[in-house]
C-alpha cells in the first residue's frame, strides 16, 4: 500500500499526530464532562437516559391534583440531569454526525499503520461500531429498559479503546525506532 | 498509562450537553415569589385527555404528564405562584422561571438554565431587555418579546429569545388550563 505512516514524509507525521493530540484533548474534557453530567456507572447512566414513565403508572383516567409543602432550600437541591426524548433526538441528530467523521479520521490513520488487513478491518470497525453502540444504548435505555445503560458505557469504552489503540500504534510507527528496511 | 486510557475511553459520551446555572432556583423563587415565607408544590397529574388539550394548544405536554406549580403564600395568603419551564433546543435545553402575581398576571420572568454554548446568546437577549416585555402579560396575550428586541441583538441570540418566548407560552397556557 502506497500509503504507509512509518515512511511518510515528516508533515504527515506531524498532522496525523496533532490530529491525535487534538482527539486526546478533546476526548478527556469529554470525559470530564461525563464525569459532571452522566457518571460512569450503569445506575448513573440509566437515571440521565430512562424515561420516567418507565416507572410511572398511566396517566389518570381524571386528571389529579397532589399538594405537598417544600421549603426554599428543598429549590436548592440538585437534581439529576436527565435527557428526555426530544433531546435526545436532537444529540444523536447533531452528534452522531460528528461521531462518524471522527471515526473517519481514525480510521484514515488506520489505513497508514502497517498492520494485517484483518486487524486494520476490525480497528475501522471497531471505530464506527462504538459510536452506534453509544446511542442505539441511549436509545435502548430510554425506549426499552434502563438495564440497557450497560450498552452505553460499552460503546464508551469501545471507542476510548479505538482511539488508544490506533494512537498508540500510530505514534509508534511515526516516532518510534524504525522497523526494519525503513529509513528514518 | 491507566488515567490516560480512562480518560480516552470514557470520552465516549462527549454529546451530553453541559447545562450551565443563570439563576440559581432558590433566588428566582425569592425574586418571583417576593415576602413568601410558606412555599407549596402543587401538582398536577394529566389524564390522558387533558394532556392531548395542552399539546392541542401549545404543542407540548410534559413527557412525564405531571405539571408542578409552586405556590408562595405569608401569613397564609398566596403572594404568588411559580412555574419552571424547560424548552430543548438543538444547542441544549433552557430553563425558564416564570412567576405569576395573585390576580394572574405575569410578575417576572428569569432565565434560570442555558447551557456552555447558548449562556452568551440568552445573555445577550436578557441585557436587551427581553424579559421586561413579559411583566403584566395574563393568559391568552401573545408572548412577542423576542420581536421588541430583534433589532438589538443577533441572530442566535433571537432565536433563544424566541425559545423563551416560547416557554412562555407554555406556561401562560399550563396557568391557564390547569391552575386553580
Amino acid at each position: 500500500m502506497l500509503y504507509d505512516l512509518q515512511r511518510a514524509d515528516v508533515r504527515v507525521k506531524w498532522l496525523v499526530t496533532c490530529l491525535l493530540a487534538t482527539f486526546g484533548v478533546a476526548y478527556a474534557f469529554g470525559a470530564w464532562m461525563v464525569a459532571l453530567y452522566a457518571g460512569f456507572t450503569p445506575h448513573s447512566v440509566a437515571r440521565t437516559y430512562a424515561t420516567p414513565e418507565m416507572t410511572m403508572p398511566m396517566p389518570p383516567e381524571r386528571t389529579m391534583v397532589t399538594e405537598r409543602d417544600v421549603r426554599l432550600k428543598d429549590f436548592a437541591e440538585e437534581t439529576p440531569h436527565t435527557v428526555d426524548r426530544e433531546l435526545l433526538v436532537q444529540d444523536t441528530h447533531v452528534h452522531l454526525p460528528m461521531y462518524g467523521v471522527i471515526a473517519a479520521a481514525l480510521s484514515a490513520v488506520v489505513l497508514g499503520l502497517t498492520v494485517s488487513q484483518r486487524t486494520g478491518l476490525a480497528l475501522i470497525t471497531l471505530l464506527f461500531a462504538a459510536p452506534w453502540l453509544d446511542f442505539a444504548g441511549m436509545w435502548l435505555t430510554k425506549l426499552v429498559a434502563p438495564g440497557f445503560a450497560v450498552v452505553t458505557l460499552v460503546g464508551g469504552w469501545a471507542m476510548g479503546l479505538g482511539y488508544t489503540i490506533v494512537a498508540g500504534v500510530a505514534l509508534w510507527q511515526m516516532w518510534g525506532p524504525p522497523a526494519k528496511g525503513v529509513h528514518a | 498509562m491507566k488515567p490516560i486510557v480512562l480518560s480516552a475511553v470514557v470520552a465516549a459520551l462527549l454529546h451530553i450537553t453541559p447545562v450551565v446555572v443563570l439563576v440559581k432556583r432558590t433566588d428566582a423563587v425569592t425574586r418571583l415569589l417576593p415576602g413568601a415565607d410558606a412555599f407549596a408544590a402543587r401538582e398536577v397529574h394529566l389524564s390522558e385527555a387533558d394532556a392531548h388539550r395542552l399539546h392541542e394548544t401549545v404543542d407540548w405536554s410534559p413527557e412525564d404528564g405531571v405539571l408542578t406549580f409552586y405556590i408562595g403564600r405569608r401569613g397564609g395568603a398566596v403572594v404568588g405562584t411559580l412555574e419552571f419551564q424547560r424548552v430543548d433546543t438543538p444547542h441544549g435545553p433552557i430553563e425558564v422561571a416564570v412567576g405569576f402575581g395573585q390576580d394572574g398576571a405575569i410578575r417576572g420572568v428569569e432565565v434560570t438554565k442555558a447551557t456552555a454554548e447558548t449562556r452568551h446568546w440568552v445573555q445577550e437577549t436578557l441585557a436587551a431587555g427581553l424579559t421586561s416585555h413579559y411583566q403584566g402579560l395574563k393568559a391568552g396575550d401573545p408572548p412577542g418579546a423576542a420581536a421588541h428586541i430583534r433589532a438589538r441583538v443577533g441572530a442566535l441570540p433571537f432565536y433563544m429569545a424566541e425559545q423563551v418566548d416560547k416557554a412562555v407560552v407554555r406556561a401562560l397556557a399550563v396557568y391557564r388550563l390547569f391552575y386553580r
